[in-house]
């Protein structure tokens, strides 16, 4: 070992240059790693993080004013029941503060016990002139710490401290602002939202059967669990993050395959090396562990330098959207993650450069000293085989086949992220802007009677209307299950349609096709029952004909008659979609409806259209496009100075040979294209076949979703690596062209 | 003598700065005619070498002046030395600097694919394995031939543009005597064909195979 040691030392020395391009590589890769882990882990653990921190309750019920004693008295009685505390919800107070002000603050009046929420800055409310406010709005209206907040007719109160509760995103994205103030007299004028704990959150819905069965003359009782909020929270950004979190695990996937080749491919140049080193007689142990150590002492400050720089660049764009979803950071708890990239990393570049080692010391001396890598020869015709500097180059690249494939997989992997990346893109306007995305055919609804319907569909442009009723309720075995009933008169696949997994479309007024999503969570199959316990109180029945892959609030959704829900939920006003001609005019429509007395409501898309989350996503989608962009630039421009260095004395037999500057950068740009072309393509398979489809699933296995790139991205992607391939040559043509054609012959 | 084709005067070359500098060739003065096999001797270090590469162009020296079939070498930009390379002089090297990606056929052809090579290179470079008696080994790669067969590839590498001068700087340095004999056969040859042939060489067997022998001493040619 001790002898390894020492001969890794020598080759790291020796390396000289080799030893600090093998170390950028590595940071580089690391950089993807580190942003990666960041992003995936911050945003993949940041509900759960922050129910933590805030201590949030596993049931929050809300209701209309009842007495403190009598409330506490029934959920005492329930089982599984740990703690409950109580909150007085008063809402639409004018607030103002700090830059800003909104009719529609929410004030809630905390009674004694746990809080709910977490104190993020300065302390929680004590007195009658204290408040603590959201982190949303204290950074929306720059309020800090000290600073007064005007409740209109309440009065004014001194902000106490910044809060954090993450049952709902926050301010702006979410329209109501949020304050809290404590009750200093206990909750004397009564309650109408009490906060549950319970031993074991796994069984809560007992606890909430029980409460439904025990709540008579309680009025308009609400209940919200942690998945409900979790649901609540992914109407607004759930599918985007999943989206990300999904990316960033390919990512991190891309960059091991950048990390293990380039290590592979170091060794490979070291084979004649290993031939001498076999030939004086070195064992074998000692060079394959030599090789394996030389790795990780490049590798180790290369990927430390480059997990830090990955944290660092993909931070600040995670930590604001995790501010904008009432999330927290994950602070220090991010370094254990880090740690593990940054061993896994090292050991990854060790054992990839290892395993050459190894296969190249089985193998005899002089097979090694002889150009092992090399192809051997294919005679062809006289004459043909080689045409000019671009297929030289061509040569010189593909000769050495390990390298080559090193080089062709990490650019494959470069490409297949960018076009990844640009598809991602699109779909997330998409999301934003397309209700076709969430299988919707219709742009617009309005709230009219039924009588009017036949006048809507004659307005020019309509293809179809209809009712749409859409209701709320939980699954009535599984009650912290959310279940959104969607119901058409007839047939509802003209106007939302998504794709049949499984089964049949509705026919009858008792059949239902439900949500992947919905299916997957409460393991329902065709020919099975759901039955939903509404808001209102009253109970559905329906026979499940169909599986269908929605992606609107993650697959709970179940797509039926509205028959039942007129009998069960008498306040279910529906609205009129309405469904345009294909390239009907949108505003001729809409004024149609305005002449009948409508409002037209434009359909929004899966996502928010908030611009702060968008911005948000923005910066971190720049960061992770840079990071692959600099990547994939490395891996040329890193490819070519090594032959540019290896070859050097081919180039200098050239130039004296009487080349000039274009035909060595022509020989250069034909390695380059050599290893881009075949990458190019195959980067574009792997995404369209295998990434796109694998972060669809990842992201939302319940729905159609493939960020596939389409034929105009692919383009775009080979555009910029033909762009990259023109820049690398010129780069290192440049350099070696500068050099003496002595030198060349000497070191060569 | 007929009008010489390498003509060369007055070159000095230094290497190293300050204290530590040497001058290596200190006013050397060369003609060589078409027809000529010019052999330079001298101790390692002497600056035979240098010599041979301010002659073809890749060097430049402090000082001198030299011409190449008429064509002036010294004060010329890179581009037209390139192209004065590609046309006027061939160049074979003690290792041989063949490319090892490419068969030996696929060296020989390399020359005749740059944009200066002259008219025919390809068919007198399929002329020149056949002459070199490379035919069989030719469809090799170069870590598949002999020494010997390495440097007639060389030899048809740098004829293949049939080229006024040709430089020779130990070519039979890594080679056994037999294959060091039918190297020099060959630049005897190609110089009888007119021809400038230089040179460079410690091995008597070299200079007995030559028209003139220059002895390189203190920076400067001596018969």
């Amino acid at each position: 070992m001790r002898a390894a040691f020492r001969e890794a030392l020598v080759l790291v020395r020796a390396g000289g240059r080799r030893s600090l391009l093998a170390g950028a590589g590595v940071l580089l890769a690391a950089t993807m790693l580190g942003t990666a882990v960041t992003v995936s882990w911050s945003l993949a653990t940041g509900f759960d993080r922050s129910v933590k921190a805030a201590d949030l309750p596993d049931v929050i019920a809300r209701f209309d004013r009842e007495r403190v004693g009598e409330i506490d008295a029934k959920l005492r009685a329930l089982p599984n029941v740990e703690a409950t505390s109580y909150r007085t919800e008063i809402t639409h107070v004018r607030l103002s503060g700090g830059t800003g002000s909104t009719p529609r603050g929410v004030v809630q009046v905390v009674g004694p016990g746990r809080r709910g929420y977490a104190i993020v800055d300065g302390r929680d409310a004590r007195g009658d002139d204290d408040v603590v406010v959201e982190r949303g709005v204290a950074r929306a209206w720059h309020l800090s710490v000290g600073d007064t907040l005007s409740f209109g007719r309440f009065g004014t109160a001194q902000v106490s401290g910044i809060a954090v509760s993450p049952d709902n995103v926050a301010f702006p994205l979410a329209t109501t602002a949020r304050v809290y103030v404590a009750a200093q007299n206990g909750l004397r004028r009564g309650t109408n939202m009490a906060l549950v704990w319970t031993h074991d959150p796994r069984r809560v819905d007992v606890t909430l059967q029980q409460a439904r069965a025990t709540s008579f003359g309680v009025q308009d009782l609400r209940f919200i669990t942690h998945d409900g909020v979790r649901v609540l929270l992914d109407q607004a950004a759930g599918i985007v993050l999943a989206l990300l979190i999904a990316f960033s695990v390919v990512v991190l996937g891309a960059a091991g395959v950048m990390l293990g080749v380039a290590a592979y491919a170091d060794v490979q140049r070291r084979l004649s090396t290993i031939g001498v080193q076999r030939a004086m007689g070195f064992p074998r142990g000692t060079i394959v562990g030599a090789y394996a150590l030389r790795a990780a002492i490049v590798a180790l400050p290369a990927a430390i330098a480059g997990l830090a720089l990955g944290a660092f660049l993909a931070a600040r764009p995670t930590s604001d959207l995790l501010v904008t979803l009432n999330e927290l950071p994950p602070g220090s708890a991010l370094l254990g993650p880090l740690a593990t990239a940054l061993i896994g990393t090292v050991a990854l570049v060790a054992a990839t450069s290892a395993w050459p080692a190894l296969r190249a010391t089985a193998r005899t001396p002089v097979s090694l000293l002889r150009g092992a890598e090399l192809r051997g020869a294919a005679p062809g015709p006289r004459g043909r085989g080689l045409a000019g500097p671009l297929r030289l180059g061509a040569r010189l690249a593909s000769a050495r086949r390990a390298r080559y494939a090193g080089t062709v997989a990490v650019l494959a992997a470069c490409v297949a992220i960018v076009a990844l990346l640009l598809a991602l893109a699109s779909l997330l306007v998409a999301l934003r802007d397309d209700p076709g995305t969430l299988g919707k055919r219709y742009a617009t609804t309005a709230v009219l009677p039924a009588d009017q319907l036949p006048a809507v569909r004659q307005i020019p442009g309509v293809l179809a209307a209809s009712e749409r009723y859409q209701v709320q309720g939980a699954d009535s075995y599984s009650l912290g299950e959310p279940v959104r009933l969607i119901g058409y008169p007839g047939d509802h696949t003209v106007f939302e349609a998504p794709p049949l997994a499984a089964g049949r479309r509705v026919a009858g007024p008792d059949e239902a096709e439900v949500g992947l999503g919905l299916a997957d969570a409460l393991n329902l199959r065709v020919g099975g029952t759901l039955a939903v316990q509404l808001e209102s109180g009253g109970e559905v029945r329906y026979r499940i004909v169909g599986i269908v892959r929605a992606l609107e609030t993650e697959g709970r959704v179940a797509y039926v008659r509205p028959d039942q829900l007129l009998a069960a939920h008498a306040d279910a006003d529906p609205r009129i979609a309405v469904r345009a001609r294909p390239g009907a005019d949108q505003a001729r429509i809409d004024q149609g409806l305005r002449d009948l007395g409508a409002t037209p409501v434009a359909v929004r898309g899966a996502t928010s259209s908030n611009r702060e989350i968008l911005a948000t996503l923005a910066s971190l989608l720049r960061v992770i496009a840079l990071v692959t962009g600099l990547v994939c630039l490395y891996a040329l421009v890193q490819g070519l100075t090594v032959v540019a260095l290896e070859r050097r004395g081919t180039i200098a037999v050239l130039r004296a040979g009487g080349a000039g500057a274009p035909t060595v950068t022509r020989l250069l740009l034909g390695v380059v294209l050599v290893a881009a072309v075949p990458a190019g393509l195959l980067g574009l398979v792997v995404e369209s076949v295998a990434l796109a489809p694998l972060v669809g699933n990842l992201a939302a296995g319940y729905a159609d979703l493939v960020p596939r790139a389409s034929i105009g991205q692919a383009l775009i992607v080979a555009a910029g690596l033909i762009a990259l391939c023109l820049l690398a040559a010129l780069l290192v043509a440049r350099r070696a062209l500068r050099g003496s054609i002595v030198e060349g012959l000497r070191g060569g | 003598m007929t009008s010489p084709i390498v003509r060369a005067q007055g070159l000095v070359k230094t290497f190293g700065q300050g204290r530590a500098a040497r001058r290596v060739l200190d006013g050397a003065a060369l003609e060589v005619a078409g027809g000529e096999l010019v052999a330079v001797v001298g101790r390692s270090g002497s600056g035979k070498s240098t010599l041979l590469h301010l002659l073809g162009g890749l060097d430049k020296a402090e000082a001198g002046t030299i011409e190449l079939a008429g064509e002036r070498v010294d004060g010329r930009s890179e581009r037209d030395l390139a192209r004065l390379r590609a046309r006027r002089v061939g160049f074979v090297f003690q290792f041989f600097h063949l490319v090892p990606e490419l068969s030996g056929e696929e060296n020989v052809a390399l020359a005749a694919r740059l944009p200066d090579a002259a008219p025919g290179a390809l068919e007198r470079g399929y002329e020149l394995i056949e002459r070199l008696g490379l035919g069989d080994a030719a469809g090799r790669m170069p870590h598949e031939l002999s020494g010997g067969e390495q440097q007639r590839v060389a030899l048809a590498r740098a004829l293949v543009n049939d080229p006024a001068v040709v430089l020779a700087d130990e070519p039979t340095g890594n080679l056994d005597p037999e294959a060091a004999a039918i190297v020099l056969d060959v630049l005897r040859e190609i110089a009888a064909e007119g021809r400038a042939v230089v040179l460079v060489t410690h091995e008597e067997a070299a200079t007995d195979a030559a028209t003139r022998v220059l002895r390189l001493r203190d920076g400067v040619l001596a018969t």
